[in-house]
């Protein structure tokens, strides 16, 4: 057994390499990932993903409306220009997918083109039929997603077909494109449940031999769709359902580049965002999300997620702009009327709001003791505490000084907002209330019991 | 302003506070133990205290004290520096 040693340092161990507090906490790794396949060790290297040009592409407006009532045009080409300065001018979010199938598709797709901006690039998405190919053409894309599926459930119960019916339906969809100078991007639909050496593999190489045949900007994209979420990043996991098993047969055995791989996820089993994240990590380059997660069910990875994910294995920002994920949030409940919960992550009305009083002390000291990264600098949301009656007199005096914009020496003691606190537990105790106390009744309060700060540094 | 002058409203505001009779209040009392203040009241008598006494005290050093005799203390020291 090993013996460890109190260290008993004269200052605090902020561990400040890891958690920089000036950007999300950065994602670090010792050594190679071991996984077993037929037999045998294989290798990943984690840290290869700093070096990797790993990026986001965008299905916000192809799988994200999916699940949801349509936007309008306008609201498009509005998160489309978000999307843009969000993933910023080295195209973190490199591509935006859309449907090709209705007029107001095609007048949003030539809306957002009018924006001139160079991220992210527009793509479509099609069934794997020629004719619908000829969308593709008349809006002039050079990319496009086309539906393949890859499971027996979707081959023989959906499309009613046999695996080589299938696959020579997929191939001649593929070579059309060629033909036409559009390169396709094949949605591997469903393969977490499909028969890999059975269908997958050999497809994935008879489109390999096709690609040969073309230049470099047009081979073929894979993209991996865990399409009922039943991917796994454990490591050893057992096929079809293995990521690393998966990403290592496409690359080594198949002979796919990692910039020609891409994950598609959903998140029926809470796994949609490690998922995504753990295929960087063993070896494809595009995470496919939508904003705020919206997708079909139970949705797809949140964009968001992915971005701060990307900082944090980047160790940068790369040209992100974080707050635009603030603008966005509000764009969606705001003008799109679609609310978010309260707890989401990065965007939530309460992602960084306590109400602990302990917590809330514990804000008031360092705020760093509860605050997951420095959220006003980097997403325009300073962390806020919300008042009931766990919060505690630290609690009414973190929301007094905030709201009155005290700091430093300046901030008010327990003992000045004490009265305010004698007044929500008296809510509570006396009044039986079960709601939070609002800020307009904290205002209320701050004027009655402290109304020579009020009128010296109330905010308007 | 004498350390007698000081035990006096000490133990005046500590009895309007928490209802108790100046008279039976000792030097030695615990706030919290032998008085009964919980965290919130002990908060609301350094408050009456900076009143009575007109002063603003370091929350950290006034939350540190215990007694009613460290109260004394710690206020005829304050108002006589």
């Amino acid at each position: 057994m090993k013996t460890y040693e109190l260290q008993d340092i004269p200052q605090p161990n902020l561990l400040e390499e890891m958690f920089p507090y000036s950007l999300p906490p950065l994602i670090q790794f010792e050594g190679k990932i071991k996984e077993e396949i037929d037999g045998k060790i294989v290798e990943f290297d984690p840290n290869e993903v700093k070096t990797r040009d790993i990026h986001i592409t965008d299905t916000t407006f192809r799988d994200g409306q999916q699940a949801r009532p349509p936007y309008t045009k306008e609201q498009m080409v509005k998160l489309f220009e978000m999307l843009s300065r969000l993933g910023g001018p080295n195209g973190v979010i490199r591509q935006s997918e859309f449907f090709l199938y209705t007029k107001n598709d095609r007048e949003t797709i030539d809306a957002c083109r009018a924006l001139n901006v160079k991220f992210p690039e527009i793509t479509g998405w099609i069934r794997a039929n020629k004719g619908d190919f000829r969308l593709v053409k008349e809006m002039g894309l050079k990319e496009t997603g086309m539906l393949t599926s890859s499971s027996d459930y979707h081959i023989f119960h959906k499309q009613n077909q046999t695996r080589k019916q299938a696959m020579d339906q997929y191939v001649e969809v593929v070579e059309a494109a060629f033909e036409a100078g559009v390169r396709p991007r094949c949605h591997l639909e469903d393969v977490t449940r499909a028969d890999l050496p059975g269908f997958v593999f050999p497809f994935v190489q008879k489109l390999e031999r096709l690609s040969e045949q073309v230049p470099e900007h047009m081979k073929v994209k894979i993209r991996l769709c865990d399409t009922m979420g039943f991917g796994l990043s454990y490591p050893n996991a057992k096929e079809p359902r293995s990521i690393p098993k998966m990403i290592w047969r496409l690359r080594n055995e198949c002979g796919i580049p990692s910039e020609r791989l891409e994950w598609h996820g959903h998140n029926d089993f809470h796994k949609v965002h490690i998922n995504g994240a753990s295929a960087w990590i063993y070896g494809l380059n595009a995470l496919n999300g939508t904003l705020f997660g919206f997708g079909e069910r139970c949705g797809n990875p949140p964009l968001e997620g992915a971005i701060i994910e990307y900082v944090a294995l980047k160790g940068s920002l790369n040209g992100v702009s974080l707050p635009v994920i603030t603008e966005l949030a509000e764009y969606y409940q705001k003008v799109i009327g679609t609310q978010l919960a309260p707890n989401y992550p990065f965007v939530g009305k309460d992602f960084n709001t306590t109400r602990a009083g302990i917590h809330a002390g514990g804000l008031r000291r360092f705020e760093q003791i509860y605050n997951i990264f420095d959220t006003t600098a980097l997403l325009n949301r300073p962390p806020h505490v919300a008042i009931t009656d766990k919060s505690g007199t630290d609690g009414i005096a973190l929301w007094v000084n905030d709201f009155l914009g005290l700091k430093g020496d300046d901030r008010l003691t327990v003992m000045k907002v004490a009265k305010i606190q004698r007044w929500v537990m008296d809510q509570y105790e006396k009044g039986g209330r079960m709601s939070s106390i609002t800020d307009q009744e904290l205002e209320e309060q701050v004027k009655i019991n402290l109304p020579e700060y009020y009128s010296k540094y109330r905010k308007n | 302003m004498t350390r007698d002058e000081v035990s006096q409203r000490v133990k005046k505001v500590t009895a309007r506070e928490l209802n108790l009779n100046a008279a039976n209040i000792k030097d030695s009392d615990q706030f919290s133990v032998e008085l009964g203040a919980d965290s919130l009241k002990s908060i609301e008598l350094v408050a009456a205290f900076e009143e009575e006494f007109n002063v603003s005290v370091n929350e950290e050093e006034a939350l540190q004290v215990q007694s009613i005799g460290a109260a004394i203390d710690f206020f005829a020291k304050l108002l006589n520096k």
